[in-house]
């Protein structure tokens, strides 16, 4: 037993702060002496001073813990060198999970800033990626379908892109995150060609074909033109592109011509 | 000695007065009928869905504390009433005379009261209601000051309440009625005077939304400035050129004109 009780005490050996993902009360009442305690979740049900909020539940652990790191890093709770000891629940509500992590630049992976940092609210965001992972998990009526959704700095994107046919939002008021309007963005997902959503989360248009200059995207390989335009289109302008694939039914998120998140419908 | 009782009996009975025989059978059937009305305005209230109504108000949180609801409270002080009411007719078949003309005063000042107290408490929680109700509407809005809007909410529901139910039991108000109508009229004028542009803007903001002259990634210049439309919403445009985003009033708009760059 000694030496299960030496490892433990080398993880915990020497630390700079506490994170905590989603604890329950009495889990962070057991913290109330430890000085810098930073809290994780997607609510503040404990009432912590020191809070990341969590947009999405992230499935996988390390994103979920590079997301937490990297917003402790954005509001200056951390710095790149300290080490830091995070306390998560993976199988059970309850926390059984100690991870030791060493804080570096390369946390730094436009995570946190991809919801926090955007042009367009938080919460659009949120929402697209909702209907996104809702539409991969379900499908459009049974099969799989691919969407592309263009959030934020519409103007200059409808300015850089062209109608394929006419846009059936015109001169409509919807706004993502109404239940209604999921529905409505589900039904149109069969069309071709992106949706663009402003920074208010207006659904501005459907059926647009993007036209940035993809010279020098670097995507992953295998990912088809949906997402190529996708990601070029975030290059040239400030918009997040939220793509869902057809062929792998992942959920992608670009912003500035890069890759920064990927989630599994399947798991969310 | 069953003589004895049947002997006993009308002498005690002859002691007290059939005056006061009545006035106890009047109590009895008083309270009874107290009761009754407990349980049937309980039924009907939840009947009527008001406990579901007053979920969550001050009050309802107030009578939970102290093991009851508001519902209870409203029904008890019915019940009480007629018990009271029954104690009141009963005392008319006495004789006694120093109780007399104060019971007279009170069997019509009584009512009143009752009415008074029922109105201030249907008052409080329509006060308490109507918070609840702005301060969930105002839960987006993250700034301390915003408190201060459903509590004026409240308060303004509840001193209407509390000069109704003055009013009711004859206590002179009107320098309280004075008070509202100088309050309303300052709400009013200050609302106006404090949202007329906003007013101006949403009238304009609504016919740019449904007419939509100009829609997300045209190229304008309104009030010289050009640049693309990024955003529209009731109340402002929002225009961006190269670095700069113009968020121009929509009733500047519609004043200055815009021209769309074809």
């Amino acid at each position: 037993m000694g030496s299960i009780d030496d490892v433990l005490a080398d993880i915990a050996d020497d630390i700079d702060s506490v994170f905590l993902f989603s604890p329950n009360g009495t889990f962070y009442e057991r913290f109330a002496d430890e000085e810098r305690v930073v809290v994780v979740a997607a609510e503040n049900t404990v009432d912590a001073d020191t809070f990341v909020e969590l947009p999405v539940e992230f499935t996988d652990i390390k994103d979920r813990i590079e997301f937490g790191i990297e917003g402790a890093m954005e509001n200056n709770l951390v710095e790149a060198g300290n080490t830091v000891v995070c306390f998560g629940s993976i199988f059970s509500d309850d926390a059984d999970t100690a991870v030791r992590v060493r804080v570096g630049e390369d946390h730094r992976s436009g995570l946190y800033e991809l919801f926090t940092n955007s042009r367009a609210d938080p919460s659009v965001i949120r929402d697209v990626v909702e209907v996104a992972l809702e539409l991969g998990r379900k499908g459009q009526k049974g099969s799989p379908v691919g969407a592309l959704f263009v959030v934020g700095d519409a103007g200059k994107v409808m300015n850089k892109s062209r109608p394929l046919s006419y846009n059936p939002f015109e001169k409509s008021h919807v706004h993502v995150g109404d239940p209604i309007v999921n529905v409505m963005l589900k039904e149109f997902s069969r069309l071709d060609g992106a949706f663009v959503i402003s920074d208010s989360g207006k659904i501005v248009s459907a059926y647009r074909y993007l036209e940035p200059s993809a010279e020098g995207i670097d995507i992953p390989k295998g990912l088809g033109a949906r997402h190529m335009a996708g990601g070029a289109i975030t290059r040239d302008t400030n918009a997040t592109a939220i793509v869902l694939s057809e062929s792998d039914g992942l959920v992608r998120a670009f912003k500035g011509g890069e890759l920064i998140l990927e989630l599994d419908p399947e798991e969310h | 000695m069953l003589s004895v009782l049947q002997f006993v009996v009308p002498e005690w009975l002859a002691v007290i007065s059939p005056r006061w025989w009545i006035a106890v059978g009047i109590v009895v059937v008083g309270i009874a009928l107290g009761y009754l009305t407990m349980r049937l305005g309980r039924r009907l209230l939840i009947r009527l869905g008001i406990d579901d109504a007053v979920e969550g108000t001050a009050v309802e949180r107030a009578a939970g504390e102290y093991g009851t609801s508001t519902v209870g409270l409203i029904t008890k002080l019915a019940g009480y009433f007629v018990i009271v009411l029954s104690v009141f007719i009963a005392g008319t078949f006495t004789n006694i005379q120093f109780a007399d003309l104060f019971l007279r005063a009170a069997a019509v000042f009584l009512p009143q009261l009752a009415i008074a107290l029922l109105i201030l408490l249907v008052g409080i929680i329509i006060g308490d209601k109507v918070e609840v109700l702005v301060s969930e509407r105002l839960r987006g809005v993250k700034l301390p000051e915003i408190g201060v809007i459903p509590a004026t909410a409240r308060y303004s529901v509840l001193f209407v309440a509390t000069l109704i139910a003055l009013g009711q039991i004859g206590v002179a108000t009107t320098a309280l009625i004075v008070l509202l109508a100088a309050y309303a009229v300052a709400l009013i004028v200050f609302t106006a005077i404090a949202t007329q542009e906003l007013l101006a803007s949403g009238a304009v903001g609504v016919y740019l939304l449904l007419t939509e002259p100009y829609s997300i990634g045209d190229e304008v210049a309104v009030a010289g400035q050009r640049g693309i439309v990024q955003e529209i919403d009731l109340f402002v445009t929002r225009i961006e050129t190269d670095g700069e985003e113009h968020i121009i009033p929509n009733r500047t708009v519609l004043r200055d004109g815009i021209v769309r760059m074809q």
